[in-house]
């Protein structure tokens, strides 16, 4: 066999697709083939290279949040028939609703003014269990630092009068999350109708409120990347670059939460992150 | 749902995710469980947009992409023939969907586009030896020398080398002959091996 015959199967060696008998016969040619062997390493430095790619590209919680919006669109355009029992039936229909394209904006902003008050409320509750729980698990939220000075200049705060004004004033300074002046986030005690079951953890209402930043990104995402051939290209780098810095921001802050679920200030951070996201992307969605 | 699901009950999660064998997922998938699908998300995500984003080379592009594919995987889950092939099944959706775009695309270009601040000059043999080059440097090359592949060169040379998949699975989500496989990616590699040379200091001439 001649030696380029052999460099050929050298790559079948290098990819394990031989057998053991052809294997062993490349082997033996390049103990005795000064070039064949250095082919073969320049194949396995090949391969390291190869092996070390890094894509500038990552799942992110914000396209799944695409995909299933989507796929619940899909759904909705089902016949009645074809859908599945009657619960999926209303969620379809609620994501109908979050999903008019037409109003994607209005409806991301309700739905981050709903995850806005969840989150107060949420906090409140969280930091009601005592200074003793915050003190522990917040060393890792502390390398994160959300930019507290990015406060909408259309939204403001009232001076606090009440502990629990104080407390998600607190929260407004750090998230960045300032309630609109025009909407009373009414605490949880005022509507029976409105409260939430009781049997609901923090954590799950966490969970809740992340679903409705998710839902609102996608949604801007959507918007934005109809514009975008309609954006400047210097101002377009400008906001993809705040935008992979808070997705970065996003994943950290998420893995600081995963290892500290219950921790009132991790999870602060993570829904800032999350807030941040939506601002960058509203203003993109701004004329 | 989504990631959120996963800030509570982190480690039962990830135990249930790796409990569930694909047939398994499919099979509540296709009984309406949306926790199902999600979990083949979790699973797949990761490897169908990396070889959606190594066949049109923008990220962006590759995002929207990524999504499409899911969204059609899902609408035809009942016409996934082997419950054991889902990966197999998953790529060959990405791939019909990458190769969509890129007929588009072609209408207006014949070559791949790729983003701007990776773009290196590739022919000038005085770049450093790869130790010396960061990583990043690297996989510009890297980029830019698969966006120069024609596109069955890339296909094969990225499910082969950056996807790990056999000859046979490649012939199936490809429709190519395995012989026309190993051919593609012999020249795939001959060619990506002229582009990345300069930077593995070597000398040896092919």
């Amino acid at each position: 066999m001649k030696c380029e015959e052999y460099r050929i199967l050298i790559e079948d060696y290098v990819d394990r697709a031989l057998d053991q008998k052809t294997a062993s016969r490349v082997t033996a040619h390049t103990e005795t083939c000064a070039e064949c062997a250095s082919f073969y390493r320049e194949m396995s430095r090949e391969q390291d290279v190869y092996a070390r790619y890094q894509r500038d590209v990552e799942v992110t919680p914000v396209l799944w949040a695409s995909i299933e919006s989507r796929i619940k669109q899909e759904r909705a355009a089902q016949p009645e028939g074809q859908r599945i029992g009657m619960i999926s039936r209303l969620r379809e229909q609620l994501a109908g609703v979050f999903s008019a394209p037409r109003l994607s904006p209005a409806f991301a902003a309700a739905l981050v003014i709903v995850a806005i008050g969840v989150t107060v409320f949420v906090m409140s509750r969280l930091n009601s269990r005592g200074p003793q729980q915050i003190a522990t698990g917040n060393s890792n939220a502390a390398v994160i630092q959300p930019d507290t000075s990015n406060r909408n200049s259309d939204v403001a705060v009232p001076a606090p009068h009440t502990p629990e004004e104080r407390k998600n004033d607190t929260l407004a300074a750090a998230t960045g999350i300032t309630a609109p002046n025009t909407v009373k986030i009414a605490p949880p005690t005022v509507n029976p109708r409105n409260r939430q079951p009781a049997r609901l953890t923090p954590t799950q209402l966490v969970r809740d409120a992340e679903q409705k930043y998710l839902t609102a990104i996608a949604m801007l995402s959507r918007d934005v990347d109809r514009r975008r051939s309609q954006l400047d290209p210097m101002m377009l780098a400008r906001f993809d670059a705040s935008l992979s810095e808070i997705d970065r921001t996003i994943r950290e802050t998420r893995h600081v939460v995963r290892e500290n679920p219950e921790d009132p200030i991790a999870l602060q951070y993570l829904l800032a992150a999350y807030s941040k996201k939506v601002d960058v992307l509203r203003e993109m969605t701004t004329d | 749902m989504i990631e959120a699901i996963s800030l509570v009950g982190q480690s039962s999660g990830r135990a249930g995710t790796l409990m569930n064998s694909s047939e398994e997922l499919i099979a509540r998938a296709r009984r309406g469980e949306d926790e199902a699908f999600r979990l083949i998300f979790d699973r797949y995500g990761r490897p169908i947009i990396s070889f959606i984003y190594d066949m049109v080379g923008r990220r962006e592009l590759a995002e929207e992409l990524t999504q499409e594919t899911f969204v059609r995987a899902y609408k035809n889950l009942k016409a996934l023939r082997d419950d054991t092939k889902l990966s197999t099944w998953l790529f060959g959706i990405a791939k019909n969907v990458a190769r969509e775009s890129l007929r588009r695309r072609h209408r207006e270009s014949d070559k791949v586009g790729i983003d701007d601040d990776h773009v290196i000059e590739l022919s000038d043999g005085k770049l450093p030896p790869d130790r010396q080059l960061l990583d990043k440097e690297l996989n510009g090359v890297i980029r830019d020398a698969l966006g120069a592949l024609d596109e069955d060169k890339r296909l094969v040379f990225t499910l082969k080398i950056f996807q790990q998949r056999s000859y046979e699975e490649i012939a199936e989500i490809t429709g190519s002959s395995i012989p026309k496989l190993k051919t593609d990616l012999h020249r795939a590699r001959a060619e990506m091996r002229r582009r990345i040379r300069p930077y593995l200091g070597v000398g040896y001439e092919v």
